[in-house]
């Protein structure tokens, strides 16, 4: 007989939603945390969003620990000296039923943990599962590192983050290659909260998130710039492989993003609060493990569901419904008591039909595509090369057509219309 | 760098602003600098955020493994099998993150 | 017997403003950043080695709002008998706070007869409480410790740290306070079974007294009250440095002398003899 009906291991968004369906399905469930509270070995580098809440948490705006509520989004294209930014805002994500939010994970994965725990959920924090128990090829439970510590239960849900030692144990991942995970680096920055709102052009409770492309230097990746209630995250996102190969470190990389002309009067005199790294599993649909075995499933950053496409940079809410699908499969396989590989095989399917694994395998491509030199170097060049044309005046010059501004360009920048128009059918084709 | 700006931090007190629960008993890191003699790339110094990998003069590779974020770089870039071996520090240890 | 220890709930990481040095938590008690620090965590680990030797019961005693409970959980799992947390209700824990805890721990409650403490806690604190409550339950108190081990009969013989890097040995009986600064223990992992049971454990609650705000004295450095000096006479200004520094006035000469320490000794009563400061028969 097992110690509990199902154990989830880490209480990050993943592990709290699908501790909180187990527990309202009226299952028995250990959450385990590591750290000690839940959220406390968590960071990212954007937005929340709240969407896939509605059905899980109703009303969950009111009492979620947000920041502000996203009402401009902003993606810069930059050159050492030049920024080409199209800004969009709408007063509509500011206000009930909202978009998406800024916020403390420490803080946001506390309280959803919170929701697990009140309905029902045993939340165990300090406690690292060091491993699987197995009887011949199932799971059976986890060791945990506190004395005495093993753990048996019917299922287990891994939530155990990006590194996921327990799949890699249960041998779902294949192989681990450094190309497919880039490494996140952050600088909170406290401003008062007047001064964001005048630098920002925003009021109250209502933020901006910037993505920025360009700024990564001689390593491929991103940046991106949040608005939080009384504090900035600063940050980038960089390619490991290109980090490893003797690129530039990444704090020196995020100076020189915070001295380039369009950052830095946003960030200036600001004092840095904390900094904070976490390596962010960048391919997607590619890179994704086997989601279960017997007696296991895979949920969240474990299972790489981390949406890193350009312009849409998402993990939260990927993490959640990941997370809250593991926890209603498992608990529908214990009800029919088979939590073998076939009786869990539920949760793929849920996945697929939702947008989890639907988004994901669309969108595919778009981490190789935002990568290529062509989008890192040659288009952010081309970019603001044909901006500052087309906005200069050339007096008494006449103004030049665009045709004759872009073949210019393209040759400055050394971009070859062949790979523009490859790049642009593939990119038609991933996000279309 | 314009008058009127705070200079960039220092390294020290960039991770000074980061709290760690320090786990005296065990490190979590391991390294096992004979294979790093005979690596060319060495990854783990430039890409790890913390700056935790140091060369050392005779050809190895001095670790430390107080201030670390626990993200994993080090061993993903790490391509001689087994140089270093990494695992979560012991529960309720480690990085305690607080606003990010 | 019995043993306990004293712990406060206090933000682990506030933020200390490097010009006014003000101390400010982020977020309210009960927030994520919010335990108990680690001195706090080796007295817990103190009191359960000291309980274990003498096979005495170990309580401890929390000022802290309801938010402290599973952390207190936590240390019942770990092998703590009993817990008492002093509501301090939504507010951090104050001045009064230190007068229940006493209150707790006295003769009329809980009647510990050993006290540890963190020395020092996280939030900038003064490190007072253990000596406040070594007065109020008439202990003794050996504060500041690098070492303890027990000694059977309710003994201990500590280390003490001391300014210039010194250490100072002593030994303490029942009744007493101790104060143990983070380094002397750690404190052990609760198994898992007992962690997880502990959820379902009891924290006594005692009602903590409304914090009424006492304006504390102010200090200053000692300043020694100020000597009307004559000011010299005569008509040259030469006159007048000569009398100011007493170059020209007779006196006697200092002197040194190599002797043994008990000769020296002798000298040295034999010259304040002379000088008037001693009595002949040595008083």
């Amino acid at each position: 007989m097992p110690d509990v009906d199902a154990i989830v291991v880490g209480a990050g968004p993943a592990g709290a939603a699908a501790a909180l369906e187990l527990a309202r399905a009226g299952r028995s469930v250990y959450l385990l945390e590591r750290g000690p509270f839940p959220g406390s070995k968590n960071m990212y580098g954007g937005v929340v969003y709240g969407r896939i809440l509605d059905t899980l948490v109703p009303g969950w705006w009111d009492e979620a620990p947000v920041q502000r509520w996203v009402t401009r989004r902003a993606t810069m294209i930059m050159t050492g000296h030049q920024a080409l930014t199209v800004d969009f805002r709408t007063e509509s994500w500011g206000r009930p039923p909202y978009n998406g939010a800024t916020a403390y994970r420490p803080d946001f994965d506390a309280w959803l943990a919170g929701k697990a725990t009140d309905a029902g959920a045993v939340l165990v924090t300090s406690t690292t599962a060091t491993g699987l128990l197995r009887d011949g090829d199932r799971v059976v439970g986890v060791r945990t590192d506190r004395p005495d510590g093993d753990l048996t239960a019917d299922v287990v849900i891994a939530c155990d983050g990006v590194n996921s030692f327990l799949a890699k144990e249960a041998g779902l991942y294949p192989h681990t290659d450094p190309a497919n995970f880039t490494v996140g680096v952050k600088e909170t920055i406290a401003l008062p909260r007047e001064v964001i709102d005048e630098r920002f052009g925003v009021r109250g409770d209502h933020g901006v998130d910037y993505e920025i492309v360009g700024c990564t230097g001689d390593v491929p990746g991103g940046g991106f710039l949040y608005t939080n209630t009384d504090t900035l995250s600063v940050g980038l996102v960089l390619s490991l492989p290109a980090l490893a190969a003797g690129g530039t470190r990444p704090e020196e990389l995020l100076r020189r993003m915070k001295e380039h002309p369009a950052i830095a009067p946003l960030v200036e005199g600001g004092e840095v609060k904390e900094y904070s790294a976490h390596v962010i599993p960048e391919a997607g649909y590619d890179m994704m493990p086997e989601l279960s075995c017997d007696g296991m499933l895979v949920a969240g950053d474990a299972a790489a569901m981390c949406l890193a496409a350009g312009i849409w940079l998402e993990g939260v809410n990927f993490a959640i419904g990941s997370g809250a699908a593991a926890g209603r499969a498992a608990a529908r396989a214990l009800q029919r008591g088979d939590t073998s590989n076939e009786g869990l095989a539920g949760y793929r399917s849920r996945l697929e039909s939702s947008f989890v694994l639907a988004d994901h395998r669309k969108l595919r491509d778009a981490p190789h595509l935002v990568m290529s030199d062509l989008a890192q170097r040659q288009l952010p060049g081309l970019a603001c090369g044909v901006a500052e044309r087309m906005f200069r005046v050339d007096n008494p010059e006449p103004k030049p057509g665009l045709r004759r501004i872009l073949r210019q360009e393209l040759k400055r920048n050394g971009v070859k219309v062949r790979d523009v128009v490859s790049h642009s059918l593939r990119a038609l084709r991933t996000f279309g | 760098m314009s008058a009127g700006t705070y200079p960039e931090i220092s390294f020290e007190a960039r991770m000074g602003s980061v709290e760690f629960r320090i786990d005296e008993d065990r490190a979590h890191i391991t390294v096992d600098d004979t294979k790093c003699r005979d690596c060319s790339t060495r990854g783990c110094i430039t890409a790890c955020p913390a700056n935790l990998f140091v060369p050392t003069a005779d050809g190895g590779i001095l670790f430390n493994y107080e201030q670390c974020f626990e993200c994993g770089t080090c061993y993903l870039v790490c391509n001689r099998e087994g140089a270093i071996t990494w695992t979560y520090p012991e529960g309720g240890h480690g990085v305690v993150f607080h606003r990010t | 017997m019995q043993v306990a220890a004293c712990v406060k709930w206090v933000d682990l990481r506030p933020e200390v403003d490097r010009v006014h040095g003000t101390v400010r938590s982020v977020g309210g008690p009960g927030g994520a950043g919010w335990g108990i620090s680690e001195a706090d965590r080796a007295a817990v680990e103190v009191a359960l080695q000291l309980g274990a030797v003498w096979s005495a019961p170990v309580a401890v005693v929390c000022a802290g709002p309801v938010g402290a409970e599973p952390v207190l959980r936590e240390l019942l799992a770990a092998g703590v008998d009993r817990v008492v947390r002093v509501d301090t209700g939504a507010d951090q824990p104050s001045h009064a706070a230190a007068v229940e805890l006493a209150a707790v721990l006295s003769a009329g409650q809980l009647g510990a007869d050993v006290v540890v403490c963190g020395d020092h806690s996280a939030d900038r604190g003064s490190g007072t409480v253990p000596a406040f409550l070594a007065h109020h339950l008439g202990a003794a108190q050996a504060l500041g410790l690098v070492r303890v081990e027990p000694v059977a009969g309710g003994r201990v013989r500590a280390v003490r740290r001391l300014d210039g890097g010194r250490r100072e040995v002593l030994e303490a009986a029942v009744p007493m306070v101790l104060s143990v600064e983070g380094s002397v223990a750690e404190l052990r992992r609760a198994p898992l079974a007992a962690t997880l049971a502990s959820g379902g454990r009891e924290v006594e609650v005692r009602p903590g007294r409304p914090a009424h705000h006492v304006e504390p004295p102010r200090t200053r450095p000692w300043r020694p009250p100020p000597r009307v000096v004559p000011a010299p006479a005569g008509d040259h200004a030469l006159d007048r440095v000569v009398q100011l520094t007493g170059a020209l006035v007779e006196r006697n000469p200092p002197r040194t002398v190599e002797l043994a320490p008990a000769a020296a000794a002798r000298e040295i009563l034999d010259q304040l003899r002379t000088w008037g400061y001693l009595g002949a028969d040595g008083e």
